[in-house]
């Protein structure tokens, strides 16, 4: 069953087109990716896609700074949501973690985590906190450290671990393994994977090199700026020589 | 005049009681900046409102001391979240027609209250207890010492709030990071106007506990308004360790001024401890540069 679709997306900030008539489709229960190198449009598809674009404009709007323009449609589970608030959205069950671990740097973990938890009940999230716990260990030992004073690998599970105390049912991880070491990596994507087999939880990925991700996606989008270049499984894409060349890295 | 030991402890007490002043002041103001960027330049005239509508309550309407001084904290918090939903969300980012606006507010419901004629000393509040303690030698009034007090407790469940509930730790989220807050479900609007609105209940609180020492006057809340911003400004705005830092600062240095010096000095004292943290570290004591331990 076909989970959220997107439709003919085009965001232009002022009169720069950042997505340009791009369209996807994720099914319940699936991992995604989306592979594109540096401002090819992945954030701006993840904000998007979790409603943050909505916000952005309103507040450019009534600064009277940049004109954001978002054209095309994004369907969840059957509904329009296009123009609905990003809280609206996380209501719904879509939440986003954003790029470059984004975590409340003055808190401690532990409060990180109570702050994720706004829309839960207090069960709900001390449920959400030893879930998270489970799926990283590592925070354990973390939870009375300011966050400001983790790595970026702690940063990066911490940021993860908030997302899952709102119990996504769509979680968009938005470069969730930029900057970190190969150990790291490899640790970030086994814990996406249980995400999914343990909770069901449906993921979508963005990142700029397709290596880690390729093996555990479903399938995958490539996008080069703002626009859909290819589509395929896993598969399919790690098979293909253009990836090979232009996303494997050296 | 002879220094004296007593001369010290006085001084020293008041000067505590000054500095409480101030904090209560300056912390409603300080704690709406800190969450959601907006400087409330309504405050000082939110304080007057609630000390006017008290005033109103219970001389003319007739209403008991608490449940007046409670209408009017609720009213007071009440226009301050209009004032965000009708005024300020739409102008929310451009600080100047921000603060043009809440001055222009301000000076409405402060040059209102003059034009209605509420001017004279008769405008006063009783005090809570009608009685008074010796501190040593020191002779102070219960009301003082009701604000001491009250003070340490506001400022205790205040610190509760934003560290236990979710409406305060949403508070929290927010003040550090706004945009990565709005993905936990937050609506930027809705806890803006909470915290405009919980600026005016301090105020209102406030203005309960002070007003009793003195009478209540227009010209009070343009005093206000200027402490609250000096106190912010010093302590870094944002922050509330600040606000107590910078408060003891000023508190301290006027009441010394003024006991040893001349109370003619007093503002000249207050004045310079600005300038001096302004030249020496423009972003306050507790500025956005240290690492902030508590912004709200
Ligand atoms: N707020 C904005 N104002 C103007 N242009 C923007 C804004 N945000 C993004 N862009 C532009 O849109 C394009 C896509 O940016 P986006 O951030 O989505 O790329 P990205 O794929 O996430 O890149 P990265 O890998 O560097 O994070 C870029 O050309 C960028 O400059
Ligand atoms: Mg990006």
């Amino acid at each position: 069953m076909i989970m959220i679709e997107v439709q003919n997306l085009m965001v232009f900030f002022e009169n720069a087109l950042a997505l340009n008539d791009f369209s996807m489709k994720i099914e319940e229960g699936e991992i995604v990716g989306v592979i594109g190198s540096n401002s090819a449009g992945k954030t701006t598809l993840m904000n998007t896609l979790s409603g943050l674009i909505i916000d952005m404009r309103t507040k450019e709007k009534r600064k009277g700074g940049e004109r954001i323009t978002i054209y095309g449609k994004i369907i969840y589970r059957g509904e329009d949501i296009s123009e609905m608030s990003p809280s609206d959205r996380v209501k719904k069950g879509i939440v986003l973690s954003r790029e470059r671990h984004p975590v409340f740097h003055e808190s401690s973990v532990l409060e990180n985590l109570k702050i994720a938890g706004y829309l839960r009940k207090q069960s709900e999230i001390r449920e959400g906190i030893e879930y998270a716990c489970r799926l990283f260990p590592a925070l354990v030992a973390l939870k009375g450290r300011k966050a400001g004073f983790l790595s970026g690998g702690e940063q990066q599970m911490l940021a993860i671990g908030m997302s899952l105390v709102v119990r996504p049912k769509l979680l968009l991880l938005d470069e969730p393994l930029l900057g970190l070491s190969p150990m790291m990596q490899k640790m970030l994507v086994e814990a996406i994977c249980r995400l999914k087999d343990e909770f069901g939880t449906t993921v979508l990925v963005t990142e700029q090199f397709a290596r880690p991700v390729l093996p555990i996606i479903d399938r995958g989008y490539v996008i080069e700026n703002g626009m859909l270049t290819l589509a395929g499984t896993g598969r399919e894409l790690m098979d293909n020589p253009e990836i090979k060349a232009a996303y494997f890295g050296i | 005049m002879e220094d004296t030991p007593e001369m010290l402890l006085g001084t020293i007490v008041y000067a505590v009681i000054n500095s409480v002043i101030l904090i209560m002041m300056s912390i409603g103001f300080n704690l709406t900046f800190g969450i959601s960027g907006i400087s409330n330049f309504a405050y000082g005239a939110l304080y007057i409102f609630a000390a006017f509508t008290t005033y109103m309550l219970l001389q003319m309407v007739g209403l008991p001391y608490p449940v007046a001084v409670l209408i009017s904290i609720v009213l007071t918090a009440a226009i301050g979240a209009l004032m965000y939903r009708f005024i300020l969300m739409r102008v929310r980012g451009q600080v100047l027609s921000e603060v043009i606006a809440t001055f222009g507010i301000g000076l409405a419901i402060l040059e209102f209250f003059r034009y209605l004629g509420f001017v004279g000393v008769e405008y006063a509040l009783p005090v809570f207890i009608d009685d008074s303690f010796m501190i040593g030698d020191v002779f102070v009034d219960a009301q003082r010492l009701i604000i001491v007090a009250a003070s340490i407790v506001i400022v205790g469940l205040l610190w509760l709030f934003v560290h236990f509930t979710s409406l305060g730790l949403a508070f929290r989220g927010i003040a550090q990071d706004e945009r990565t807050a709005l993905t936990f479900g937050m609506d930027s609007d809705w806890i803006a106007t909470m915290s405009v609105s919980l600026g005016a209940a301090l105020a209102a609180i406030a203005a309960t506990i002070i007003i009793p020492l003195g009478t209540i006057s227009v010209s009070q809340g343009y005093d206000v308004l200027i402490n609250a911003l000096a106190v912010s400004i010093i302590g870094g705005l944002g922050s509330t360790g600040g606000v107590i830092v910078a408060s003891l600062v000023v508190g301290f240095a006027q009441r010394f001024t003024d006991t040893y010096i001349g109370s003619h000095w007093t503002m000249i004292v207050s004045l310079a401890a600005i300038l001096i943290v302004l030249v020496i570290k423009p972003s306050g004591i507790y500025g956005k540069q240290k690492e902030l331990e508590e912004r709200i």
